[in-house]
């Protein structure tokens, strides 16, 4: 019977291991619990958005923005503490998904820059005016990528490979390929409270769940919506260095000052890959689009179609790192050429004398 | 009837081991119905105790195949809906014709035979350690991510996930499961009974979770209702215009279903025979497999490959498998016919912790340890092992094939060359991958001796390319050829050679040319 003891030892152990992430599990949870029924310290920009559109726990929600629009008011069901404190979260995320404004960091995001290799990715950069896009006058803006709108398209198939994709699916896609990452669990934090928050934007619009608006997605522009030229990038590179390089850098690899992302990277390791769809060289209609509509910031609707679709064939050209599914030997390739090409290229600017200058002529 | 009573005890303990593994397998790893995995273990099972006449084999759903189909299917359709079922058919029909194949194609079976050991074990660890990971989140009630979840990474991610964000009632039910199937396994005389009781275990708890929380509260998910499964749940596979470029694009994890079974079956038919200490031809295993997955597609089931496992139940058990797999269908049959409420309440979580439970079973020490004694077969086994965690399913099994091929050909392409003055000894081979090893040394030898003399006795192999180089090496006259088999002395050899050489001058240059050809 020397076996026994040392049978016992070992379920022992095993069973001593299996407590302890239980209880490791319990602490985990304990502490999310904690951080759900903290109080949230918004940024500036959602502090602005969701103050204007009277977010508060109450029985009922009127909407300032349909008064304001329509002058009709609008009677919806109102919003528990708890589900104030997800909608703020969520608003939190969409404007700062790195963390770099909030005072815990990325823990106060739901550890959204453990699903996303890029140091510079943040949902407002796509949905800009944090996921609701608006003018002066309060329109929304044709092809802002509007969260809201977003939101009522519910359930939506996708179009090259038909398959449903809902609201959380979309989400996920958006870490794997616009932040070069990880998708998270669907029944994650950090999806859901971007859920809330897209779903509370909807009410205060008052959207439909099932309508297409013309804020949703991009306003993509195909070869056939300019002269017919064809798409050229000596031309882009001439228009990214007049229009886009002041922020975006001559290199197109973004500007940090103190740590803090001001403009994001198109380009290099910390931009989006080349799974996604606002590469050109995948899906050429959507990265014009969106330039078009919503680039420069404060200049929208500057550049016409045909230099939209320059610059974006130019940035395609750009090293960026490989999507996943690529393989282990495109991400290498990717790798070595965002390592080599910067300095190259910089090298070379330096030796040209017919060089653009970087103010516009 | 003794016999026939013992074979029935054999009949009822692997209708039990295998009832909750079919389900398991179904829902958490092809994402299919619960009757899939039934029905297979009913006429999986049936139809190889028929097909094949092992004295031990034993058929019925696998681990790995499940597994496969869910990785296949997933980007293609949402588990569990009309199109899924249709896909995962038309998947296991493919999967069958590949195999069948095999059957016909009679080289092709004997390649598999080149799957060595290593190479199983390497791929069935990897897949053991995928199958952790993969039941993680199933575990702790969590969506199951509609993409692959190969990388190590995602499963960190998910591990993590379980930890923050977890189902506590699901994790309860699991770790219960876990537990009791793990202490109950210790004591012997309920070994085989072990994950049935862990399965009870859990659903007793989720059971009393039930009553005291409600469904509603712990959002515990449960196999579905089976009341509408019968006798014989007939379907079609689907093969309609639209279907055409999913079933194009899922041809490769046909493939790879077909390999894993026929690596699976070939791979325990070999190991079973060497346990027994007598022979029956893996074609035969082979054949049962492929026609087996042929019919099945068309009874609503997963498909059949031989399970290791099982086989060792019944062998230490000292059933005859034919009759004990045919009673064990027989009794998993009434056990879907009477007992499928109890069936339909069975969490899912319980169903994930099983998966925990075989996929750590599946790593096992004793197989592999043999494999670190010697380099080559470390080498081949990491490379399996690994190529499973970094690569996909397909990857892996590609992998596989090109290093059995490359393991058995390394062997022959070394041949054992001993140097004793210009006399080369060549013990192996003597064909395209050998030649540069043999060349090189001859070479050598003609640098430094001038001539050399190729002893062929204990050479067993000499291939088109062969001959043609030995011709070569011959014509131009600094190579001659000894073998003692044709009782042909070295010295003797060499004299003839000196005298040879006197002739050389000579005018009958071409004659001897002809002579010597016709010396092999």
């Amino acid at each position: 019977m020397a076996a026994l003891p040392a049978k016992l030892l070992r379920v022992a152990l095993i069973v001593s291991v299996l407590g302890g992430l239980y209880w490791l599990a319990l602490d985990k949870h304990a502490e999310r619990d904690a951080l759900r029924q903290a109080s949230v310290e918004l940024t500036a920009a959602c502090s602005a958005k969701l103050q204007g559109y009277a977010l508060t726990p109450g029985e009922l929600y009127r909407s300032p923005y349909l008064l304001k629009t329509t002058g009709r008011s609008s009677r919806l069901r109102g919003y528990s503490e708890e589900d104030v404190r997800a909608i703020q979260r969520g608003c939190n995320i969409v404007d700062d998904t790195q963390g770099q404004l909030a005072r815990g960091g990325a823990r106060e995001r739901w550890n959204a820059t453990r699903y996303s290799r890029s140091s510079h990715a943040s949902c407002d950069q796509c949905h800009q005016g944090v996921g609701d896009k608006q003018d002066a006058a309060g329109n929304r803006l044709v092809g802002s990528n509007g969260l809201a709108a977003s939101w009522v398209m519910a359930d939506m198939y996708d179009r090259f490979t038909g398959l449903l994709l809902p609201y959380e699916l979309r989400q996920m896609q958006c870490y794997i390929n616009s932040s070069n990452g990880f998708k998270p669990n669907a029944a994650e934090d950090l999806i859901r409270d971007v859920t809330a928050y897209s779903r509370f934007l909807a009410a205060a619009l008052d959207l439909k769940v099932g309508n297409h608006y013309p804020e949703q997605g991009m306003d993509e522009i195909p070869a056939s919506a300019t002269l017919r030229r064809g798409d050229d990038y000596v031309r882009g590179a001439h228009v990214y260095r007049q229009r886009c390089a002041t922020c975006h850098g001559l290199q197109a690899l973004g500007t940090v000052v103190q740590g803090r992302v001001l403009y994001p990277a198109l380009a290099g390791p910390e931009s989006f890959s080349l799974d996604s769809r606002m590469n050109f060289a995948r899906m050429n209609t959507v990265m014009p689009g969106f330039i078009c509509r919503n680039m420069p910031l404060g200049e929208e609707g500057s550049l016409d179609n045909q230099q939209c679709r320059d610059i974006a064939y130019y940035l395609s050209t750009l090293p960026r790192p490989a999507g996943d599914k690529q393989g282990p030997l495109a991400a290498a390739w990717q790798q070595l050429m965002m390592t080599v090409m910067p300095p190259l290229t910089q090298y070379a600017d330096s030796l040209g004398s017919n060089d653009t200058p970087l103010a516009p002529d | 009837m003794p016999a026939l009573r013992g074979n029935l005890l054999v009949g009822l303990t692997l209708a039990v081991v295998t009832l909750p593994q079919a389900i398991a397998f179904s829902t958490t790893l092809a994402g299919l119905p619960p009757h899939f995995g039934i029905y297979a273990a009913i006429w999986g099972v049936l139809f190889t105790a028929l097909l094949n006449p092992s004295r031990v084999f034993s058929g019925g759903p696998n681990t790995t195949m499940s597994a496969a189909i869910g990785i296949t299917l997933l980007p293609v359709a949402p588990p569990f809906g009309a199109d899924y079922i249709g896909y995962a058919l038309t998947l296991i029909l493919l999967a069958g014709l590949i195999q069948m194949m095999f059957v016909l194609i009679r080289p092709l079976g004997r390649m598999l035979d080149l799957i060595n050991e290593p190479i199983i074990n390497g791929l069935i660890c990897g897949i053991g350690l995928f199958l952790i990971f993969k039941s993680l989140t199933g575990f702790a009630g969590l969506p199951i991510n509609t993409e692959v979840e190969w990388p190590l990474w995602i499963a960190w991610q998910s591990f993590l996930a379980v930890l923050e964000i977890g189902n506590l009632y699901a994790i309860q039910i699991g770790l219960i499961t876990l537990i009791t199937s793990l202490v109950v396994r210790q004591i012997r005389p309920l070994r085989n009974w072990a994950i049935l009781i862990g399965v009870a275990a859990g659903t007793a708890y989720s059971e009393y979770l039930n009553s005291t929380i409600g469904l509603r509260n712990t959002m515990i998910e449960q196999i579905a209702n089976l009341s509408s499964v019968g006798f014989v749940f007939p379907s079609l596979p689907l093969f309609s215009q639209e279907a055409m470029s999913d079933i194009i694009s899922i041809l490769p994890g046909a493939v790879t279903l077909a390999l894993l079974g026929l690596f699976q079956t070939v791979a325990a038919m070999r190991r079973m025979n060497r346990k027994l200490g007598d022979y029956t031809d893996s074609r035969k295993g082979i054949f049962a497999d492929a026609v087996s997955n042929c019919l099945l597609p068309f009874l609503s089931s997963l498909p059949t490959c031989a399970s290791f496992n099982r086989m060792w139940l019944v062998y230490r058990l000292g059933g005859d498998s034919r009759v004990a797999s045919a009673i064990s269908a027989l009794i998993l049959l009434l056990m879907v016919l009477f007992l499928a409420d109890l069936i339909a309440i069975i969490p899912m979580p319980a169903m994930a912790a099983i998966i925990m439970l075989l996929g750590a079973n599946m790593i096992n020490w004793e197989d592999i340890k043999p494999h670190f004694k010697d380099r080559r077969e470390t080498v081949v086994f990491l490379a399996s092992f690994l190529s499973v965690l970094f690569l996909d399913l397909f990857g892996a099994v590609i992998v596989g094939s090109v290093l059995a091929i490359a393991y058995s050909k390394w062997e022959q392409a070394h041949p054992d060359i001993s140097r004793n003055g210009n006399v080369l000894k060549i013990r192996g081979n003597i064909y395209y991958g050998s030649l540069p090893v043999i060349e090189s040394t001859y070479h050598d030898v003609i640098d430094r001796e001038g001539s050399a003399v190729i002893d062929f006795s204990e050479c067993y192999y000499i291939d088109q390319e062969g001959i043609r180089w030995l011709a070569a090496a011959k014509a131009a006259e600094k190579a001659s050829f000894a073998d003692r088999r044709r009782n042909e002395n070295r010295r003797e050899l060499e004299r003839r050679e000196a005298a040879d050489r006197k002739r050389v001058s000579g005018r009958r240059r071409g004659r001897r040319d002809r002579r010597r050809r016709s010396e092999f």
